[in-house]
């Protein structure tokens, strides 16, 4: 009867086995796989620039607006614009929170057809820096502003 | 089942204002259940596109720390009469899309 049963469950995992090598069975990670997730992952913005531009070096820059509220009542929905159309060839422009567990937000890549704004609304877990990465041609600059979180937005 | 979009947008001397209101829980994962002690599942919009007449010309990744039921304003180059497109798909494979012809 053992041996029976021992039988049973070599021939199905064996059956799995197969299904994963045609293809039938596809991990998951293969379909995220454009997904930045070492940027997202990153614990420290330094380490979420250097993931998304090959970089944390940005120069502060007026051209970039950054508009955040400067006291946020509800963390979870921080509204947050970034304006860059003032900037020549705006290729990517990152959001980040500074204190938040995983400090990157977002990323807008641009093609040809757009112009280099965003607004959004994102989560703060308690009073922070916003900081704007604009990535124009190969410089990165940034704004960065303090919002003052009273109810925080991560967790609860 | 898929995710609910709704856009509006007008074009002005070439250029167009596209806002998206999306609903979406955006549970990071990080979110703990009180009553079970385990973290609500993550549940998150990773991949937002945006294309004028076919072409792509906005390209997102979002984390989890988007507000929930997210809103996007962007800015396209585009002029009366073209299609502009807004599609996303979520970390469990869960997609959306929407398109509007601006005025």
């Amino acid at each position: 009867m053992k041996r029976r049963s021992f039988l049973k469950g070599t021939l199905a995992t064996g059956a799995a086995a197969v299904a994963v090598n045609a293809g039938l069975l596809t991990p998951s990670t293969v379909l995220a796989a454009d997904w930045n997730a070492k940027a997202f992952g990153a614990k420290t913005t330094d380490d979420a620039l250097n993931a998304v531009f090959g970089s944390a070096n940005a120069t502060a820059s007026g051209d970039v607006q950054l508009k955040a509220p400067a006291i946020a009542e509800n963390g979870a929905v921080t509204p947050v614009t970034v304006d860059a159309s003032g900037i020549d060839g705006v290729e990517s422009i990152a959001i980040l929170a500074s204190k938040n567990p995983m400090p990157m937000v977002c990323e807008y890549t641009f093609g040809a057809g757009a112009v280099g704004y965003v607004s959004t609304r994102i989560k703060m877990g308690e009073t922070m820096n916003v900081i704007a990465v604009v990535n124009a041609g190969g410089k990165l600059l940034k704004a960065e502003q303090e919002v003052k979180v009273t109810i925080g937005g991560c967790g609860g | 089942m898929s995710i609910k979009i709704r856009m509006r947008g007008k074009s002005k001397g070439g250029v167009a204002e596209i806002k998206a209101l999306i609903k979406h829980p955006m549970e990071s994962g990080a979110r703990m259940n009180k009553a079970t002690g385990k973290p609500y599942p993550a549940k998150y919009i990773d991949m937002v596109e945006v294309s004028v007449n076919g072409t792509k010309a906005i390209d997102a990744q979002w984390s989890g720390a988007v507000s929930a039921n997210p809103y996007m304003a962007v800015k396209v180059k585009a002029n009366a009469g073209d299609e502009v497109k807004v599609s996303l798909k979520d970390n469990t494979g869960a997609t959306g899309e929407d398109s509007i012809k601006l005025k």
